[in-house]
């Protein structure tokens, strides 16, 4: 499925730097429509920064990035917004407006960016927060809930746009094995309606077998871009280690 | 020294350009034809009013009507012992209508207001809401700082003529058992002292106050980097240059319509 898709992020001989936080250096990789890519690695190995990059969210310092046809660097503000539009991004922290119920964080991308009446803003909402259970609370301030049920409503948050590319920053992080097993289930009934998925994950988990492709990363390098199932042919010490006799 | 005095005068013009940029970026949202967030910058204008204004209410009443009467009680006592008994009233439209009303309300409003703002905005970027908005697509300046601009200033402006009213009304009330001025002479003695003007500058004052504070306190709330400690730091350099920034404006704006 994934090779027959248009490109739609390319990253080409890409460096970037986000201090001492994260670095990338030349690195290069594509995603097509309808795939699902893990960029894989541990802390401080680039993957959070190189996620941001394809989201249009950084920019480099060199090479270039595509992100559905648009250099998020070269960009006009009419086309940033636009691309806002078509992406969804979940990060590592719910980044969910604080004063505001989880039901109006996820209403809020659809009240500022369409013309949608209320009731079937609110028909979307509801369905959204169903999905990623956690309608009973859709009344509450993100402040007081589990982080796992505040990740699932950011999630919600960056679906009822119905994006093109949905990224998430760092799946695992405050996910239960029940979240866990819900997140897997949205994030394989979005991808079977083609949404291209790109996440960043930190530890192995059994996510990877959902996903068409991992991207390797250490030490803001790309070490090898292969499918799960031929992970245990990359010789490298970082993925020997991360991966141990799986 | 001179690199020293150097380095603080371009960091000084830097900072103001910034704030300027953020103001002006504020402003023109407010006039931009785009329906996008009207209905969600509607309700964080009318927060803002509530909280910075209808909040606000007792406790700048209480300021007003204790600096009210200690104005009216000096003047009332001192004014008629050097035989100028009569410019009582023009002593209280020159100290509180004109300067102290707009003055000490726009402090009251940076100490309660414009803090919460710096501090709200300042942890909306540590917890990556900032962030995330950005990465929606939603202005910032539109989603944020626009409305709290707005609110300011329509809190301010209606919470200074409220400071004024209690100041001048409610002190004299107040003053009387000590003053031997009937209300009535007092009351048109202010009507004689006070003109169009003075009220029309005091809320123009009011409005630019309104505008100095959200703009300066958004700017450094926006400033914090991702770090809790940033926050109170922001916080409190926030305070001080409003405070500063009010001043300056105060003075300019007398000196240029009284002078």
């Amino acid at each position: 499925m994934a090779d027959a898709g248009e490109a739609v992020i390319v990253l080409d001989r890409v460096s970037a730097s986000e201090g001492i936080l994260a670095h990338l250096e030349d690195v290069s990789f594509t995603v097509r429509r309808g795939e699902a890519v893990a960029l894989v690695g541990a802390n401080r190995s680039g993957k959070g920064l190189a996620l941001k990059l394809c989201a249009g969210l950084e920019t480099p310092v060199a090479g270039s990035v595509r992100v559905l046809g648009v250099d998020p660097a070269a960009a006009s503000d009419e086309e940033i917004l636009h691309l806002r539009q078509r992406v969804g991004f979940v990060f590592a922290k719910p980044a969910l407006v604080s004063n505001m119920s989880l039901y109006n964080n996820v209403a809020l991308p659809l009240r500022y960016h369409t013309a949608l009446p209320e009731a079937a803003v609110q028909e979307k909402v509801m369905a959204c927060l169903a999905e990623c259970g956690v309608e009973l609370f859709h009344d509450h301030l993100p402040g007081g809930l589990a982080m796992g049920h505040a990740r699932l409503a950011a999630l919600a948050r960056a679906l009822v746009v119905e994006p093109d590319i949905l990224f998430v920053d760092e799946v695992l992080v405050g996910l239960d094995a029940a979240d866990l097993v819900r997140f897997r289930g949205i994030l394989e009934k979005h991808g079977q309606r083609g949404l291209t998925i790109v996440v960043s994950i930190n530890a192995p988990t059994a996510l990877f077998a959902f996903m068409d492709r991992l991207a390797l990363m250490r030490d803001g390098r790309l070490v090898a871009v292969c499918p799960p199932a031929e992970v245990a042919r990359v010789d490298d010490p970082m993925v020997r280690e991360f991966f141990g006799n799986n | 020294m001179i690199a020293w005095t150097g380095r603080k005068t371009v960091e000084g013009v830097a900072y103001a350009a910034d704030v300027l940029f953020l103001g002006y970026l504020a402003f023109k949202e407010l006039f931009s034809p785009a329906r996008r967030g009207r209905h969600e910058a509607l309700r964080t204008i009318a927060r803002q009013v509530l909280f910075t204004g209808v909040d606000a209410l007792p406790v700048v009443g209480a300021l007003a009507l204790m600096l009210g009467l200690i104005v009216i009680i000096q003047a009332g006592l001192a004014l008629p012992q050097v035989g100028a008994g009569e410019l009582l009233a023009h002593i209280v439209v020159v100290a509180l209508v004109r300067e102290l009303g707009p003055l000490l309300t726009a402090f009251i409003v940076v100490w309660r207001s414009g803090t919460a703002m710096c501090t709200e905005l300042g942890n909306m970027r540590v917890g990556q809401e900032i962030d995330g908005l950005e990465a929606m697509g939603i202005s910032v300046v539109r989603f944020l700082v626009m409305p709290r601009m707005v609110g300011a200033i329509v809190a301010i402006i209606c919470l200074t003529v409220y400071f004024d009213l209690v100041a001048v009304v409610g002190g004299f009330l107040v003053a009387k058992v000590k003053l031997t001025v009937p209300f009535a002479v007092y009351l048109a003695g202010i009507e004689d002292a006070l003109s169009i003007a003075d009220v029309v500058i005091t809320i123009v004052k009011s409005a630019l106050f309104g505008l100095t504070i959200a703009v300066i306190c958004c700017h450094h709330g926006l400033a914090v980097a991702g770090s809790t400690t940033e926050v109170p730091q922001q916080n409190s350099r926030a305070m001080l240059n409003t405070v500063a920034a009010c001043l300056v404006l105060d003075i300019i704006v007398s000196v240029s319509f009284y002078a």
